[in-house]
Formats: C-alpha cells, sequence, structure tokens
C-alpha cells in the first residue's frame, strides 16, 4: 500500500483545533501565575553559591599577602638584630670584655 | 503590530511590562494568544496540555522581555518561543507510544480523507516520530511554513530543514505503511 501523505496533510489541516474554551481565562491563570513566582521571592542565600569564586579570591589574595609578609626579610634589620644578639651573648657569658 | 493608531504599540507595551505594568502585559498577551494557542494546538494532546505549553511560552517571554531587541517583529521573537517550547514539550514525553492506537482508524489513500480521520490518523503517526522529526512536518506541511520560515523559528540551517524534512517524510510513511499492513 502507498500512503498519499500529502492528501493526508491536507487533509489535516482541515482540522483545526478549537481553542476557544482553552483560551478562557487564559490572562487571569497566567498572571496568577507569575505573581505566585513572586510571591516566592528568592532568599538571599540561594545566591551565595555564586559569590565562592569572590570569597575563593579574598583567601588566596590573603595567603600569599601573608607569605610574602612572613618570608620578606629586612636585612639590615636582621644582621643587626643578630650582631646585637650575638654581642649580647658575647657579654653576658664573658666570652667579650 | 498595532492595527489601530489608538492602541499602544507592542513596544510601548513591552516597555511598560517592564517597567512592573501588569495590564501591559496583560494586553501584551491577549494581542498573540490566539497565534500562541494555534502553534501550541498541534504539538499539544490535550486542552490541559495545551494550556500548559502556552504558559510556559509566556513566562519565558515575560522573564526574556528584555532581552527582546525589536530588530525583528515582536510577534516573531514569540513564534521562535512557541515553537522552541513546544519542541521541549515534545522532548519531554515519554510514554506516549505507548497510549495511542490506531485500531478504528482506516488510513485511506483516496483523495477524501476526512479531516477528523487525517488528524487521528497523523496524530498517531506523529507521537512515534523523534520530536525533530515531529516539529519539522508539523511547521512545514501542517503549518505550512517554508523551509527559511521553519530555519529561523527552529535555528536549524535551511539545508538541516530540507534533511530532516525529508527523513521525517519517509519514517511517516513507513509507520503508517507498516501500521496498515498489520
Amino acid at each position: 500500500m502507498s500512503v498519499n501523505l500529502d492528501n493526508l496533510f491536507r487533509a489535516a489541516r482541515d482540522a483545526t483545533r478549537d481553542t476557544t474554551r482553552a483560551e478562557l481565562g487564559f490572562e487571569t491563570r497566567l498572571l496568577a501565575r507569575i505573581r505566585a513566582e513572586r510571591a516566592q521571592a528568592t532568599p538571599w542565600f540561594a545566591f551565595a553559591w555564586k559569590l565562592l569564586p569572590a570569597f575563593a579570591a579574598i583567601v588566596i589574595a590573603l595567603g600569599v599577602w601573608n607569605y610574602a609578609a612572613a618570608s620578606a626579610v629586612d636585612l639590615p634589620t636582621a644582621i643587626v638584630g643578630n650582631t646585637d644578639e650575638s654581642a649580647l651573648a658575647s657579654y653576658l657569658t664573658g666570652e667579650s670584655q | 503590530m498595532s492595527a489601530h493608531s489608538d492602541e499602544p504599540t507592542d513596544e510601548r507595551l513591552i516597555q511598560a511590562t517592564l517597567a512592573g505594568d501588569d495590564g501591559a502585559f496583560t494586553a501584551l498577551v491577549g494581542r498573540y494568544r490566539s497565534r500562541t494557542f494555534s502553534i501550541a494546538a498541534r504539538f499539544a494532546r490535550n486542552d490541559h496540555e495545551l494550556d500548559d505549553i502556552c504558559q510556559d511560552v509566556f513566562i519565558r517571554v515575560y522573564h526574556n522581555l528584555a532581552k527582546f531587541r525589536a530588530e525583528a517583529p515582536f510577534e516573531h521573537w514569540l513564534s521562535r518561543i512557541a515553537v522552541r517550547t513546544c519542541y521541549d514539550a515534545l522532548r519531554k514525553r515519554r510514554r506516549e507510544r505507548d497510549n495511542v492506537s490506531l485500531d478504528g482508524i482506516d488510513i485511506g489513500t483516496e483523495d477524501n480523507v476526512r479531516a477528523e480521520r487525517a488528524r487521528e490518523v497523523l496524530d498517531f503517526a506523529l507521537a512515534r516520530l523523534s520530536a525533530e522529526e515531529r516539529l519539522v512536518i508539523t511547521l512545514l506541511e501542517l503549518e505550512e511554513n517554508s523551509v527559511r520560515e521553519v530555519a529561523g523559528l527552529t535555528g536549524w540551517s535551511e539545508s538541516n530543514v530540507k534533511v530532516r524534512a525529508h527523513r521525517a517524510r519517509n519514517a511517516l510513511k513507513k509507520i503508517l505503511e507498516t501500521s496498515h499492513e498489520r
């Protein structure tokens, strides 16, 4: 059997569905749904995860800053400090006069 | 769309909606409700599903209204959203194939196939096609859009539309012939 699709399509095009009943009160239902969505306002913490990259960046920046501050050597101070300490130790232990 | 000069234009209604005027959105919906229902009616199985699809369409419109750039008429933009929403609805369906039967439906090959019968036969066969095939057949053959229009509505290329339409027609034919042989 050979099905004539074009005839079938032509006939089906004529069978347009009557949507009048379904359209009744559509705007009211739609507006009610939109207002219901609006009423369920999203809590602020729902967006907290979006701030995660910012928090991560701050933590990394603090870590880098802390590490840099710890490893930064003030050479003259360290030399003087060490010298003072060793001089004091030598004086107290009687190694130096 | 603005048939009468005293009616606000679509752009004005859109601006008012974005400013928080629900009445303006209601007017916009009322203007394009029938058009949207006629598109969705080709895909929906019943009035309940039809209402759901149309609500989804206008909810998407509402949420994306700020993105409308007025480079093309609002109706075109809305139609694209309607077609995509219908496509999504088709893809969501899972067990439809098991729920329809061709029992008692005469797939006549004569020219005088009655409209209602043709619709039942087509509904049966379309339910067995993939979402893409069903979409392209509906838009091309039932809604009588051109290949170019279907490409615009779906976002597919014109050659893609032609290929899918060809495959869909073959698949449809096979389904109908197989069903008739049983």
